[in-house]
């Protein structure tokens, strides 16, 4: 304990990289998972067909691979743009802009399949009958689809999002010193492992556990009136 | 009748076709509503009734001809890939706000309660006050008889009700004309009373309407014309005690046996 004590410093400072990575990468995931929504739903074709590879690609990819091919792949490319050129001699592409980036764009994946569904459960008539009042396409998905899709959605999203915090330890192999990190750090110098995974461990479950009071508050704010039935 | 309805119809329909595929659905059809004017449109299933008023204010987009809507032409054209479709989609979003349209299953937003059913397009699509858009709302519901139960969720009322408040959602917008698709096809038969009453209050205070049902007595009694589809065309067509006693067209006499026995 006394160990943790000395090491709060890192820990906490991990935890809090932990954090922006988690909500930051949300941001582009629910934005992406929108757009890929969005995509796979419209009546353009060639909308459909970059949806569907977008998810097909970031669904089969294990996350890893994506964040060392974006990390490493990133740099070089950004390089050999700048000496090609000839406006920069060495770019340097920021861990924590990679981390988020390619965390948030695979989950976006994930997110576009549960607010399709989402989208698709909600009767078309009462989307036809925005458009019968003169709705736009703007006020339709404002006041008809987005408030009902939430409540579809919130099984899945709340689903991706446990994966997606969990998922961010991935960015400690590209030396982002997130928890995992310094906890790890900090355990091998210490060699006291096993107390400091332990406390990485309680800290993501804090993390978790708070998520879910969130998701909570979410699902009763907007199930009015949403009877989970085929009536309405 | 007033001057300015004398010089347009609510609606005019003209020389409107609709196919899906190779299917012709509609085969040139054309219609016009003067303000007051009650049209029921009935056919059996098949006929392209509901695909008819569908057309009227672009749910279906039709492959030829003109809606106009108190005398305003919708604007149509060809596109690049051939495809015959409106010019200016705000100028479809206008004219629709201007007809009321309740449907066969009837479509209320289940997330919000009736009243907010009943508010929300006139507030957001017309951009009316919202305590104006509540006080008007409150009228209405008490026309259809529904008020005391203004702050329930569509899940929780009978088919009957559902259908009362669209009807008092179609006409919080106050339109020109109201389209009824079949809307007492989806409801128990003790519960379609309730709902014909109310479009018979609607037809005696002149509100212009048409009805895409088959409901023979609202047809024949309540309103002022009569249309008969028959596979995308107008069979017969006219005043409801003529057409019935005396149908002139034989498709209409026997159509008029089945459905009366």
């Amino acid at each position: 304990m006394d160990l943790i004590i000395e090491y709060q410093g890192q820990l906490l400072s991990g935890t809090w990289v932990t954090i922006k990575l988690a909500l930051l990468s949300l941001v582009i995931a629910v934005l992406f998972g929108l757009l890929g929504a969005w995509a796979k739903l419209s009546k353009n074709i060639l909308a459909q067909k970059i949806g569907a590879a977008y998810t097909a690609i970031v669904r089969g990819v294990p996350d890893l691979v994506l964040i060392l091919l974006v990390f490493f792949g990133g740099q070089e490319l950004a390089n050999s743009i700048g000496t090609l050129t000839g406006l920069w001699d060495y770019a340097e592409i920021s861990q924590f802009a990679a981390g988020v980036g390619t965390i948030g764009v695979v989950f976006g994946g994930y997110m576009t399949e549960t607010f399709r569904g989402a989208i698709l459960a909600i009767p078309k008539g009462q989307i036809e009958a925005g458009v019968a009042c003169g709705m736009s396409r703007l006020v339709i998905f404002r006041r008809v689809i987005w408030p009902q899709m939430v409540v579809y959605a919130l099984p899945g999203f709340s689903n991706n999002w446990l994966v997606q915090i969990k998922s961010t330890a991935l960015v400690s192999v590209i030396g982002l010193q997130d928890v995992v990190y310094n906890g790890f750090v900090a355990g091998r110098s210490t060699r006291e492992l096993f107390t400091f995974m332990f406390a990485v461990l309680m800290i993501y479950l804090v993390l978790t556990a708070i998520s879910d009071v969130g998701l909570r508050w979410l699902d009763k704010r907007y199930s009015k009136g949403i009877v989970r039935s085929e009536d309405g | 009748m007033s001057e300015a309805s004398a010089e347009h119809a609510a609606l005019e329909v003209v020389d409107l076709h609709k196919s899906f595929g190779d299917v012709e659905v509609i085969r040139g059809v054309s219609m016009s509503a003067h303000k007051g004017d009650v049209i029921s449109i009935l056919g059996a299933s098949g006929s392209g009734k509901s695909t008819f008023l569908r057309c009227i204010n672009l749910l279906e987009i039709p492959n030829a001809g003109d809606v106009f809507v108190a005398g305003e032409k919708i604007r149509m054209h060809t596109s690049k890939s051939g495809r015959y479709e409106p010019e200016d989609i705000h100028q479809v979003e206008r004219l629709r706000a201007r007809l009321g349209m309740v449907f066969q299953s009837f479509n209320l937003w289940s997330h919000m309660t009736v009243i907010e059913n009943v508010i929300e397009a006139p507030v957001h699509v017309l951009k009316i006050p919202k305590a104006e858009a509540i006080e008007q709302a409150e009228v209405l519901l008490n026309k259809v008889g529904i008020l005391e139960r203004k702050d329930y969720y569509p899940a929780q009322l009978s088919g009957g009700q559902m259908q009362r408040v669209a009807i008092a959602r179609g006409l919080a917008m106050n339109p020109e004309v109201m389209l009824f698709d079949e809307p007492t096809s989806a409801l128990d038969p003790e519960l379609v009373g309730e709902v014909l009453k109310v479009m018979r209050d609607l037809a005696e205070e002149g509100r212009t309407m048409l009805v895409v049902t088959h409901e023979m007595g609202f047809a024949r009694d309540v309103s002022s014309e009569v249309v008969f589809l028959h596979e995308g065309r107008v069979e017969e067509q006219g005043e409801p005690q003529q057409m019935f006693q005396n149908p002139n067209s034989d498709r209409f006499r026997k159509f008029l046996s089945r459905t009366m026995q």
